[in-house]
């Protein structure tokens, strides 16, 4: 099993255009939001715009990461017959969407680190301890993205894969605090997009405290997500 | 092999529908180790369907399907089969190398990579990505994955699918060398030649059904071997009489046709040409055009399971 998850990891990172799009891509967005807004400048709410927008870009990048790593490799792999030949070796069946979600975790680290070294060299002036908790907060978040791109990659049929993590992707962000902060009037239904709750995770270096509620609120999501991939990977044996 | 039984597979009155298209129908079935057995069948006739029932990446709506006296899962996870589909895709982005060491590695009696490598002749492109290998190399990075162990069965589906002559002929040359290591090898085809020459067993199905089971002479001879053609002219004497063609040795199936200048075209299918074509002369005929075909793959399929759908057809009116 292990040699499964090793070459799925190594496979991801040889993917040159998967890495410029889930690395480089949030990186040069961090950058025109922080010419755009003006380095100085405050979002509502009070916080900066620089440390607003590194966590919000390393949580667009993870994101990124997670759902086109999982949902439409698993979509095309399903497509190709590469997860039925698989099913004719010894492996577990769990092995392959492991190795999957391994791969996923592996990427959302640079995309995350790339973000915040540009925002260290922009000044956002965090602790050690703040810097190394925050990345493992995102890093953990990310989980929840790669249930969910487990479960469209067995829901959605491979050629509607592609808009489908679009959608879903676009819309989470929009609503989620991605490119400008939730509005008051919308905090209330922004708990139920778990985009938003990620990023309220990020609270604690605001000086907010740490975020419970949207904590509670991402178990809940995993716990959804898992299960409804488990569902769906079943589903999916019985008709390969 | 061990499983006291002496059965590597059986299938047991097995069916599967999808929708109302019934791709299995009642499929009785028992491989005995040791032996090369080709499916044949033209396209939608059942062969993969089949294939996948007896590997268990379907369940079967009635009957059972047994492997090594297990089920599948369990035959598959002990390391007793190694299979190449009709529709196994293959890892992208990996190096071939890579790949077969996977198969190798996750298989509980797997070989070293490397002779894997020389089994299935992919040693010259083993350090190529896999997603840039022609249709035939894919084919054959396939049979690299079904070998990967020392299985006690190996099942193909279609395996020469893209190869040109020669990489058929290499293949073919793999295939039975499995054979001859003791495995018993089953592997699906269009090609009568592919049945032919490695086969010592050919089953035939159609919709679904197994209409033959025999060595390849027996399924040729059932289907009619030739083809013997001719023209008879009617300046020539003799008119041509069907119960007297339908008489001569070897006619399992005749068809007369005439044009409107009095020209008879006949189409006879013989189990032995020689015979028929010197009884034709025999009887005074005068054949003009002779031609004797031998009937190709396509024709002893349309021949059989012609006489299936007839066969079928009577039973629904008697009924
Ligand atoms: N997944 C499927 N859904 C619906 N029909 C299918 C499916 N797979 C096969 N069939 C139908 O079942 C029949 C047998 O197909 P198949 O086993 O692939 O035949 P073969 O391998 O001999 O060409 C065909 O009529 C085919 O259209
Ligand atoms: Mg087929």
């Amino acid at each position: 099993m292990t040699t499964l998850i090793q070459l799925e990891i190594l496979r991801t990172l040889r993917n040159k255009r998967y890495l410029m799009f889930t690395v480089l891509y949030p990186a040069l967005l961090y950058v025109f939001f922080i010419s755009a807004y003006g380095s100085g400048g405050t979002v509502a709410g009070g916080v900066s715009v620089k440390s607003y927008f590194m966590v919000s870009m390393a949580t667009f990048g993870a994101v990124g990461a997670v759902l086109t790593g999982s949902a439409q490799r698993i979509s095309l792999e399903r497509k190709s017959g590469w997860t039925r030949q698989l099913r004719l070796t010894a492996l577990p069946g769990r092995a392959y969407t492991l190795g999957k979600i391994a791969a996923c975790a592996v990427t959302t680290l640079p995309a995350i680190a790339v973000v915040f070294v540009i925002g260290a060299i922009e000044g956002v002036d965090l602790t050690a301890v703040q810097w190394l908790g925050l990345a493992a907060a995102l890093w953990l978040g990310s989980f929840v993205f790669a249930a969910l791109g487990v479960a469209l990659g067995y829901a959605a049929q491979p050629d509607a894969v592609q808009p489908v993590v679009m959608i879903v992707y676009m819309l989470m962000a929009l609503f989620g605090g991605t490119w400008f902060p939730v509005s008051d009037s919308l905090k209330t239904y922004a708990r139920f997009n778990p985009v938003y709750d990620y990023n309220q995770l990020a609270s604690f270096i605001h000086g907010q405290g740490v975020a419970g509620a949207a904590i509670a609120a991402l178990a809940a999501f995993l716990a959804v997500f898992t299960a409804a991939a488990a569902h769906l990977y079943r589903k999916d044996a019985q008709q390969a | 092999m061990g499983t006291g039984t002496g059965e590597v597979a059986a299938f047991r009155n097995v069916s599967k529908s999808y929708g109302r298209v019934k791709a299995v129908n009642g499929l009785d079935l028992v491989l005995r180790p040791g032996e090369t057995v080709a499916l044949l069948g033209p396209n939608g006739a059942g062969k993969s369907s089949s294939l996948d029932l007896l590997l268990g990446l379907r369940e079967p709506d009635s009957g059972t399907v047994e492997l090594f006296g297990g089920t599948p899962r369990e035959a598959i996870t002990a390391g007793r089969v190694g299979a190449m589909l009709q529709s196994g895709g293959l890892m992208s982005d990996v190096k071939v190398r890579e790949l077969v060491t996977l198969a190798c590695k996750v298989h509980p009696k797997g070989h070293a990579p490397e002779e894997v490598l020389t089994t299935a002749g992919i040693t010259e492109i083993a350090d190529r990505r896999v997603d840039k290998l022609s249709g035939g190399q894919e084919q054959r990075v396939r049979f690299a994955l079904a070998v990967a162990g020392a299985n006690d069965l190996i099942v193909l589906d279609e395996p020469t699918t893209g190869m040109d002559v020669s990489v058929r002929r290499q293949f073919w040359a793999a295939m039975r060398a499995q054979a001859d290591a003791g495995r018993t090898v089953l592997f699906a085809t269009h090609y009568l030649e592919e049945a032919d020459s490695i086969a010592d067993r050919v089953l035939v199905l159609h919709k679904g059904r197994l209409i033959a089971d025999g060595s390849s002479a027996e399924i040729k001879a059932r289907a009619g071997a030739r083809r013997i053609g001719f023209e008879l002219h009617p300046s020539d004497g003799r008119a041509p009489d069907e119960a007297l063609l339908r008489s001569l040795p070897g006619t399992v199936g005749l068809d007369v046709s005439t044009r409107t200048d009095g020209v008879h075209t006949v189409r006879i299918r013989s189990t032995d040409a020689d015979a028929g074509v010197a009884a034709l002369y025999k009887a005074g005929l005068y054949p003009r055009g002779l031609e004797v075909t031998s009937l190709g793959l396509e024709q002893a399929f349309l021949t059989i399971t012609g006489e299936q759908d007839r066969t079928e057809s009577e039973e629904e009116s008697a009924r």
